[in-house]
């Protein structure tokens, strides 16, 4: 139970991930890989300002920020000086490792001994229920994980609804329209290149967002935990947009939490099956690589027996 | 009120594609005159067009809009003055977008966005009742994807956004020359009805002679990057399309005199 409650926990804090990839591989159409670079910068600067005795909200926010400020630099590489999106985020995320190094100061700063969001989150979850463990339909749960998963719960639901209805304002409608069409928004008055890198920077925002949460809930920061998860974000929503079908906002963003939560509960049943855990990129570059040129592969299948008859 | 005074474009300078689409064009519209823009392929009408709407920079020459110079306005700025309707139909609007917001994007065309809400009840209600007088059955399919549509009703919409908020230029390039004959007539009519409404000073590219003649109070016939001729008034109301069809075979017969002589003088000189 413990294990199932972790993975749903580790799939709500990764949806955040899940969203920003959202952000920029749908709504803009651009695949941003500065998001493995800024998911560790988040969770770095985290790590740095909780050892140092910060409070943990303003920890988070600073990570959040730190994130935003990666990804608008992305933004400019692309939109000023006109480099190709995909070479923008790679010179991005490339530098960010040594400066992730830099906030560091070492490659991985245990956590531990500070007060997280976690800690926080599960001594009110024992005050609330007055015990260390409850019963759960018949299954022992600690009082402190439960506290934990309502907590990334209630992140993700919190940051999905809050994407939801920013993008229904004004400046949302001209910064979806950026992706769907920008000769239209641009002939309507939007500037093009600011709202890419706004786009960009509340993409990388919420990653390293994530970031932050998921070095608190895991107890370190460590240089190396952001490699592939480009990758699992696309996996996460390709596997939302199978879920709920639609192609309506509110639709995708849902099917992108639960995306990221399915995702998630899959790789952990598959590890608790023997996957060797070396093999779990490989596999998520293949899924992905799969749910990519499936769509393609069926229309054709579907196309061939009318053209031969 | 437009005023283009000497205008130069040359695209790729200094390479084998260099082609000076734009030579030295000057032309004032005033207030609420409907301007059709003719000529050959390559003949820089369309470049004329996109030199207006801010979609490069001149090399020379200026443009000035309502007496503000807006030579050096990136195009999201000059768009705050000017209404477009593209020639491909789904240049125009944000296909996995609904009907209602791509209205609502139209409706802030110019203005800074910010976080109010795009869909708010006023602009639904208005925005059915302006889309009821097209007869496309659209006004109930408001929250549809507008990818979904013809190309047609595609068009018809881009230029029901493009004067939603009155712009004080419209700029019409080809924007009936992708579609079939029926919706073509469907969206002139339609162009027609928008332009007379709000008296929109209106410049139009079209390949249509009968289109030119049928519209507007101005023809000017482009070639090779300047204005071959400027047809208005009475002139422009006595004007058919035969009438136009000799223009251009006079402008080709000028065009090959001048080829063979150049090929005459270069066989005897090279």
């Amino acid at each position: 139970m413990t294990l199932l409650l972790g993975a749903f926990t580790i799939g709500l804090i990764l949806s955040l991930l899940a969203m920003g990839v959202y952000v920029s591989f749908r709504i803009f159409d651009v695949p941003d890989i500065t998001t493995d670079g800024s998911i560790t910068l988040g969770a770095a600067i985290a790590a740095v300002l909780l050892v140092n005795g910060y409070n943990p909200l303003v920890a988070t926010a600073a990570a959040a920020v730190g994130g935003a400020v990666a990804g608008s630099l992305t933004g400019v590489l692309h939109t000023r000086f006109k480099i190709n999106a995909l070479l923008s985020g790679i010179l991005v995320m490339t530098a960010l490792y040594s400066v992730n190094l830099h906030v560091m100061g070492r490659s991985n700063i245990p956590l531990m001994q500070a007060r997280t969001l976690t800690s926080y989150s599960e001594k009110a979850g024992q005050w609330l229920i007055g015990a260390n463990e409850f019963n759960l339909f018949g299954w022992r749960v600690g009082a402190g994980d439960a506290a934990v998963l309502v907590m990334a719960l209630l992140a993700a639901i919190i940051v999905g609804y809050a994407l939801y209805l920013f993008f229904r304002t004004n400046m949302g409608t001209a910064m979806r329209a950026t992706g769907n069409n920008a000769q239209m928004i641009r002939a309507l008055g939007a500037n093009v290149e600011r709202n890419i890198i706004l786009g960009l920077a509340l993409s990388n925002g919420l990653v390293a967002l994530s970031g932050a949460l998921l070095a608190q809930y895991q107890g370190f920061a460590d240089a190396q935990m952001g490699i592939g998860m480009v990758v699992w974000g696309l996996a996460s929503v390709i596997i939302g947009e199978a879920l709920v079908g639609g192609s309506s906002l509110g639709l995708t963003i849902i099917g992108t939490i639960l995306g990221s939560v399915l995702f998630r509960l899959l790789v952990a049943i598959a590890l608790r099956w023997g996957l060797n855990p070396n093999d779990l990129k490989l596999i998520t570059a293949l899924f992905v690589f799969a749910a990519l040129v499936l769509p393609r592969l069926m229309r054709q299948m579907k196309a061939r027996p009318r053209s031969a008859a | 009120m437009l005023k283009i005074s000497g205008i130069h474009k040359t695209f790729n300078p200094g390479t084998v594609n260099e082609v000076h689409a734009l030579r030295g064009v000057d032309l004032t519209i005033e207030e609420g005159s409907f301007v059709v823009v003719l000529g050959m392929n390559g003949s820089g009408k369309s470049t004329l067009l996109n030199a207006v709407a801010g979609s490069f920079r001149v090399d020379e020459g200026s443009i000035k809009l309502d007496d503000r110079d807006v030579t050096k306005w990136p195009e999201h700025r000059r768009a705050a003055m000017i209404g477009r309707v593209f020639q491909n139909p789904f240049s125009g609007t944000a296909p996995d977008m609904s009907i209602a917001e791509n209205f609502a994007m139209a409706a802030s065309r110019g203005k800074t966005r910010g976080l109010g809400w795009a869909l708010s009840k006023g602009l639904m209600d208005a925005l059915r009742d302006r889309v009821a007088t097209l007869k496309m059955g659209l006004e109930d399919r408001l929250d549809n994807a507008i990818g979904s549509l013809s190309g047609g009703q595609r068009q018809a919409l881009t230029l029901l956004m493009a004067s939603w908020i009155k712009p004080a230029l419209l700029l019409l390039d080809e924007h009936t020359a992708a579609l079939d004959p029926k919706s073509a007539d469907q969206v002139i009519e339609l162009s027609k009805e928008v332009i007379e409404k709000d008296g929109l000073t209106t410049l139009m590219v079209t390949h249509s002679m009968q289109q030119a003649v049928n519209l507007g109070d101005r023809i000017i016939m482009m070639h090779r990057g300047q204005i071959a001729h400027d047809f208005r008034g009475a002139e422009k109301k006595r004007l058919r399309a035969e009438d136009l069809l000799d223009c251009f075979e006079e402008i080709r017969r000028r065009e090959q005199l001048d080829e063979s002589a150049a090929a005459m003088l270069e066989q005897l000189y090279i």
